[in-house]
């Protein structure tokens, strides 16, 4: 009955959306506030449903409840309770489900957060935020019903994906939505003020803290996803330009334009059309991501489904919000024709070149995700789009980006001079020569030498820009020391991106047993491999001994299991560390003792994710930033 | 407590909510969109004045950029000047009834028009009370679908299940009876064709021919992506040895099943074998045999495995992965040696005689089903050569 319960839920999540868009709207026009207020406590009903339903999923998971196609599918009763959780948003109808909640969530939020927003231009944003709950309310229970029943009860379960059978899985996921969807906020931002033609300085004070904090989950995201990949694969990278990955990536690269964009928006006025486009595009790309996943189209880690009916939704929900909101768009352009002007050398303008190449890497990445596709689907073909594509274009837009960075910073507003910035620009230009000199004659890695310039580059402006503000006791606000932070992360991950990729060592070799081999200076000794038994799984259990200049620092067990599917895994081994990383992931058994074994060397590649941490915590500290949390009283 | 009692009180607790907040509306911000703006611009003239001290502007253009805040200001103010007037009156006591009745009609329909006919709030107490006597026994499902086909003999879906639920419990004929009523009832549906097509080659000792054939076609017409036909329609391809169309329709089959699914890795497993085996040459041989000795172990004679299958069977040492001679038996029939001989191969095309190293193969299944399943448990031979007519000993 539980399931019932929890589908019953799920439909009265979605009549409280359509009450949530109606009354409020009837309301408005017919100017009576006791339909108006309605949107809260409506919008409170829905996401207590939708949380309710959510438990009673997870609660037939737990129950090993067999009766529910979806948990009979993805769950068995030897699963780890810690992974009977995560399976809930393991395959496709819970993850929807996730979505649906922190969809409501994040509207929770804005309702209970926003008592700066005048209540009228709450109650649109809250509008539309209903709009798009009703989509996916509606996708969930036409297409994608999580308490399906099964007519004939299985009495064991099948196997939750193995590779999702780990703890980064368990947070990747609900971190990435937080993202996605909390990119719907300023797209109901935007679109609340695009309805009402009112594009004012009420909506872009108030949707930069959002889209901060949306920024800052879709980095989270981002981040713990390549973690995840890195360890859990078995393959060492961290980035695999997979279609999947490259869909969360353009969100966050029109995120990162438009947290850009909203600050000029915000305080100078200007670019106000590039804005409102950039918060469109932002929300459509997460919604193209879902598409791309959801329908089939694309096959990798990440797909649930095989399903045409649900991409055809998603495809159908998709047009609808990205032709709906551009109309409107172009209906109100008459109201963003601002008249603020600014010099070619500012910070105004430096913002945006960043914004164009933003916006350009974000094409690139578009381009080469779904040329394949298009391709394919003409009929002319199956072709591939690969790494080198992406590492080359991506770079090649990225660096002009990361110089700009660190100088806009330190621009003045509306206009500047060029010789007051020829004059910081060439004392830390200097250093950063020096330093990369110096670098040069001890590496002969061009690529590393680049981005040792760009890191020190950014860093140097950055420290200089803190020490500038100590000096002058200029206020030091959340805003800034956010900014300095995020800039610092790019300069981070660059550095560490690079030098993994260009100096990492990765062999792949057969080991006899006591046999040991050299890597950089490691020796690597190989013990043998054991056999061991999990809870849901049985596996090889390799032993090897890690020595660095004569002395023992690791003793790594790389595992190869075998789950009751007869799935195998690789569970790779690492002995971590700030400058370095030691990766062992166990191949096949040669016979006689004898096992392929890849051993790695990855250097600094801890900065790559350490960058993107500085990055998301730059983002909410900026987000916190004192301007956002002061009373505007309505006296004044 | 009922099903719709729980509904009623989801649907109670809503309404009460709604009521609350129509009679005693949640108090509305004082602010308006035209002071909020005044405030933010006043704001936004402190903050120029901050950058001016920060030297994040130049003070030439100082005044420049506090008159365009100014400007904005009287833009934003002209915009916001058509506001709505709004009243605070009560919402009346008929509009608070239409969104309650709204609410309760509009819930209670979507819930019948989702779910379908069989799994009304009746059927979830049987399934429930069928749950609550963990395991449910295949024969009271039977014994419940043949009552449900008693009151609706045109349920083609109820047939379908029947068959299948009869196919579990190696009712094999009744089994295709049963697909037989649903195929006459509702032909179109690609999954009984599939299942019906299964359980009719099972009845020909895995014979993919004939109507078997017939039916998988009849699949792939209505559904060409189906990964379940496709993958029947290899085996339909295999007993013809048509190896090239084998590997394309389980390329396919492949390509169409999610990542997540574990029978990706046995269809690739077996395309592996596939093309390993499509160079093997096929030797014409005498009569040959092998004599499996089985011992199961004291757990395995426990009442609860009794009627568990026993699938007994030699595969190629290398190649396709299904038994080239196979042997299917009730664990509480079994008398310990079985002889896997010609008349016991699979294919008609491929004898056992024919056949040189293979590995002899036995598996404990409460399903019987052909693939393994999930909880089987298995022992395999050394390699063994059939032209020795060997005699083996597996330990289960």
């Amino acid at each position: 009955m539980l399931p019932e319960i929890g589908h019953f839920a799920l439909i009265l999540s979605l009549i409280a959306a359509v009450l949530q868009v109606v009354l409020p709207s009837v309301g408005m026009l017919r100017g009576s506030v006791a339909l108006m207020q309605l949107s809260r406590p409506l919008l409170w009903m829905q996401f207590f449903w939708i949380a309710v339903s959510f438990a009673l999923l997870m609660n037939a998971f737990m129950m090993d409840d067999f009766s529910v196609k979806y948990v009979a599918n993805n769950s068995n009763t030897q699963l780890p309770d810690m992974f009977k959780v995560s399976a809930v948003w393991g395959a496709h109808e819970g993850s929807l489900l996730l979505w649906a909640l922190i969809l409501s969530a994040w509207s929770v939020a804005v309702s209970i957060f926003s008592k700066r927003l005048p209540t009228q231009v709450l109650n649109h944003i809250l509008i539309i935020l209903g709009l798009i709950s009703i989509g996916f309310l509606l996708f969930l229970l036409l297409t994608s019903n999580p308490f399906e029943r099964l007519d004939v009860v299985p009495t064991q379960g099948r196997e939750l994906n193995p590779l999702l059978q780990d703890f980064g899985l368990i947070i990747h996921p609900p971190m990435l939505y937080m993202g996605y969807v909390g990119m719907a906020v300023p797209f109901a931002f935007v679109l609340s003020s695009l309805i009402r033609g009112q594009l004012d300085s009420t909506w872009l004070r108030w949707s930069r803290p959002w889209t901060l904090v949306a920024w800052a989950f879709l980095t989270f995201g981002i981040v713990l996803g390549s973690w995840w990949a890195y360890y859990e694969l078995g393959w060492g990278g961290w980035w695999f330009w997979d279609p999947v990955e490259n869909a969360s990536f353009m969100p966050w690269l029109v995120a990162t334009a438009l947290v850009h964009s909203l600050s000029v928006s915000e305080k100078r006025g200007a670019f106000k059309h590039w804005t409102v486009l950039l918060a469109i595009s932002g929300f459509s790309l997460s919604l193209l991501g879902t598409f791309l996943v959801r329908s089939g189209i694309l096959t990798s880690v990440h797909s649930f489904a095989v399903d045409p009916e649900r991409g055809l939704f998603i495809l159908i929900f998709l047009m609808i919000v990205v032709g709906g909101s551009l109309g409107l768009y172009a209906r109100r352009a008459s109201l963003m024709r601002s008249g603020n002007q600014f010099a070619p050398l500012s910070r105004e303008s430096v913002l945006l070149i960043n914004n164009i190449l933003l916006v350009a890497a974000t094409l690139v990445v578009f381009l080469g995700t779904m040329y394949p596709l298009l391709f394919a689907s003409l009929g002319l073909g199956k072709i591939s789009v690969g790494a080198p594509y992406f590492d080359f274009m991506f770079v090649i837009v990225m660096i002009p980006a990361v110089l700009v960075m660190a100088i806009g910073a330190f621009l003045r507003w509306k206009k500047d001079s060029v010789d007051r910035v020829t004059d910081v620009i060439i004392h830390t230009a200097f250093v950063a020569f020096t330093i990369t000199l110096i670098t040069y004659l001890s590496l002969d890695n061009i690529a590393v030498v680049l981005a040792v310039f760009l890191f020190v580059w950014v860093v140097l402006h950055s420290l200089l820009l803190l020490a500038q503000r100590l000096i002058r006791k200029n206020n030091i606000n959340g805003a800034f020391l956010g900014m300095l932070l995020a800039h610092i992360g790019i300069a981070v991950f660059l550095l560490g991106a690079t030098v993994t990729t260009q100096y990492g060592v990765e062999k792949d070799i057969k080991m006899s047993p006591n046999e040991t081999v050299e890597i950089e200076g490691y020796s690597f000794t190989f013990k043998g491999v054991d056999d061991f038994k999990g809870q849901n799984y049985t596996g090889h259990k390799g032993v090897i001994e890690v020595a660095y200049q004569g002395g023992k620092i690791a003793t790594l067990e790389p595992e190869k299991r075998q789950y009751v599917t007869g799935m195998p895994m690789t569970e790779a081994a690492i002995d971590p560390s700030f400058y370095r990383d030691i990766y062992v992931a166990l191949g096949e058994s040669l016979g006689e003792g004898v096992w392929s074994l890849r051993l790695y060397y990855k250097p600094l590649i801890r900065w790559i994710w350490l960058g993107g941490l500085f990055i998301a915590f730059g983002a909410l500290l900026a987000a916190f930033d004192r301007r956002y949390c002061i009373k505007v009283k309505a006296k004044s | 407590m009922s099903l719709y009692l729980w509904f009623t009180l989801m649907l109670v607790v809503s309404a009460l909510w709604l009521i609350w907040f129509l009679c005693r509306p949640l108090k509305t911000s004082a602010l308006n969109l035209e002071k909020s703006n005044i405030v933010l611009g006043r704001q936004k003239q402190a903050e120029l004045e901050q950058d001016l001290q920060s030297d994040l502007i130049d003070k030439q253009v100082f005044e420049q950029a506090k008159d365009e805040i100014v400007q904005t200001l009287s833009i934003e103010i002209k915009q916001t000047s058509d506001t709505i007037d709004s009243t605070q009156q009560s919402v009346p006591i008929w509009l608070i009834a239409l969104i309650v009745v709204f609410l309760f009609g509009a819930s209670l329909f979507v819930y019948r028009s989702l779910t379908s006919q069989s799994i009304t709030a009746q059927n979830v107490a049987t399934m429930q009370t069928l749950q609550a006597q963990k395991p449910p026994t295949l024969a009271q499902s039977i014994v419940s679908i043949k009552k449900r086909l008693k009151e609706k003999p045109d349920d083609a879906k109820a047939w379908r299940i029947l068959g299948l639920a009869l196919f579990e419990s190696d009712e094999i004929s009744q089994s295709l009876e049963a697909y037989e009523r649903s195929y006459q009832l509702a032909p179109k549906n690609v999954e009984m064709l599939v299942e019906y097509a299964s359980t009719l080659a099972t009845s020909q000792n895995n014979q993919f021919t004939g109507r078997v054939s017939t039916l998988v076609r009849e699949a792939l017409e209505i559904n060409a992506n189906s990964s379940d036909a496709l993958y029947l329609a290899g085996w339909v391809a295999l007993s013809v040895q048509q190896f090239d169309l084998t590997q394309k329709l389980w390329q396919k089959a492949l390509s169409l099943l999610p990542e997540n699914q574990p029978e990706r890795v046995i269809l690739q497993r077996m395309l592996n074998e596939l093309s390993q085996t499509q160079n093997e040459d096929i030797q014409p041989a005498q009569q040959h045999q092998v004599t499996l000795n089985i011992t199961l172990s004291k757990r395995l004679h426990q009442a609860e495995f009794q009627n568990h299958y026993l699938m007994i069977y030699v595969k190629a040492m290398r190649g396709r992965p299904m038994p080239i001679a196979i042997v299917k038996i009730k664990v509480k029939d079994f008398a310990g040696v079985v002889t896997l001989t010609d008349e016991n191969s699979v294919m008609s095309t491929r004898k056992l005689s024919q056949s040189s190293k293979v590995l002899a193969v036995v598996r404990l299944s409460k399903s019987g089903s052909a693939i393994r399943q999930v909880g089987d448990i298995e022992a395999v031979s050394q390699v063994i050569d059939v032209r020795d007519d060997p005699t083996v000993e597996l330990k289960l």
